[in-house]
């Protein structure tokens, strides 16, 4: 049985996160910028140690998930699933299997990604958007437009490609950050 | 005068081009990638986080990285901020910038207090952290915008 799963994972900080009644008047204005459902996250309440940085970077994240049109809010979901399991980060595997498998009620496909790895079959679309996250992440340098090709044949348009590009990108970062500012929890 | 855009600028994408036009329709990513680096790397008030140390951090990320572009410019950015002081701070902030680059998933709780025994608050080890977690981001975006540009040239 694959570590990776779609149901709840905890995450612990290991630092402590900034409390209500002890934030400075920065910290509470960078968590006021974020979407509410974050604001009592343990994890935005950690970042907001630093604001300055939760703001540009919370601000960048919610634009490269959330910006509307362009790539479906589902294959942004499966390819940060995918970079997260490549990154071996289990919360973020979880998180976001778990909206893949919601946006578009194919919880036996994700779970067959999970439990058998990226290689499983997949339909064409799919398939060509989980071998581009994979290798964009892996092996950045090795990309070529011959990577774009079979995102051309599945029929991904420019923007739908940036919108790919970008939340490959986010994951590099999100995942290195949750794995180290905290440690996942198994459910 | 517009604010520099370093992805534009490294990868010598030029202001009206497809792909800039490309990266306007996602106005609020690009603002904010820039916004990213300024708030990590060359912030105006760098707190517990000396400018020396973040230009030196995200230099050593970038080197991990690969991308030659990338490492000049962070190789400028440091010589224009100097070295860190050399001793067990640096070296420790630097060994944390490689695990967190390349293999976050062995980072432990002791990594994380071996920065708090080295004077480092809570907001230092956030935004430390922010900026070595940022440089992979950048490494992939300007890859994937690498890859587009080719597709378009061809």
């Amino acid at each position: 049985m694959s570590r990776f799963t779609m149901q709840e994972v905890g995450w612990e900080p290991r630092i402590p996160p900034v409390e209500a009644e002890s934030a400075t008047p920065a910290q509470l204005a960078a968590l006021e910028a974020c979407p509410p459902a974050q604001r009592r996250s343990t994890y935005f309440l950690t970042l907001a140690q630093d604001p300055a940085s939760l703001g540009e970077r919370g601000a960048l994240f919610n634009s490269v998930m959330y910006a509307p049109r362009g790539l479906p809010r589902a294959e942004r979901e499966l390819a940060t699933a995918v970079v997260s399991i490549v990154n071996g980060c289990i919360y973020c595997t979880s998180v976001h299997a778990r909206r893949f498998a919601e946006l578009t009620r194919d919880t036996a496909e994700m779970q067959r990604l999970l439990d058998d790895g990226i290689g499983t079959g997949l339909p064409p679309r799919r398939r060509a958007i989980v071998d581009f996250s994979a290798k964009l992440t892996a092996e950045p340098n090795a990309v070529t437009a011959a990577d774009l090709k079979p995102l051309r044949a599945a029929g991904l348009d420019d923007l739908e490609i940036l919108d790919l590009i970008h939340s490959i990108a986010m994951f590099a970062n999100a995942n290195r950050l949750m794995q180290s500012l905290g440690r996942s929890v198994a459910p | 005068m517009a604010e520099d855009d370093l992805v534009e600028r490294l990868l010598g994408i030029a202001p009206g081009s497809p792909l800039a036009a490309l990266r306007l329709q996602r106005e609020a990513i690009r603002r904010h990638t820039q916004g990213a680096w300024r708030e990590l790397v060359l912030p105006e008030h760098p707190g517990g986080v000396s400018h020396a140390e973040r230009a030196a951090l995200a230099l050593r990320v970038a080197r991990l990285g690969g991308h030659p572009a990338l490492i000049a410019e962070c190789e400028a950015v440091l010589a224009r901020t100097g070295e860190p002081a050399a001793g067990p701070r640096t070296e420790l902030l630097l060994r944390y910038a490689d695990l967190v680059a390349e293999t976050p998933e062995r980072c432990g709780q002791a990594e994380i207090d071996a920065l708090s025994a080295q004077g480092m608050s809570p907001q230092d080890i956030v935004a430390v952290t922010q900026l070595i977690a940022f440089i992979p981001f950048q490494v992939r975006l300007l890859a994937g915008l690498r890859a587009m540009q080719e597709e378009a040239s061809a």
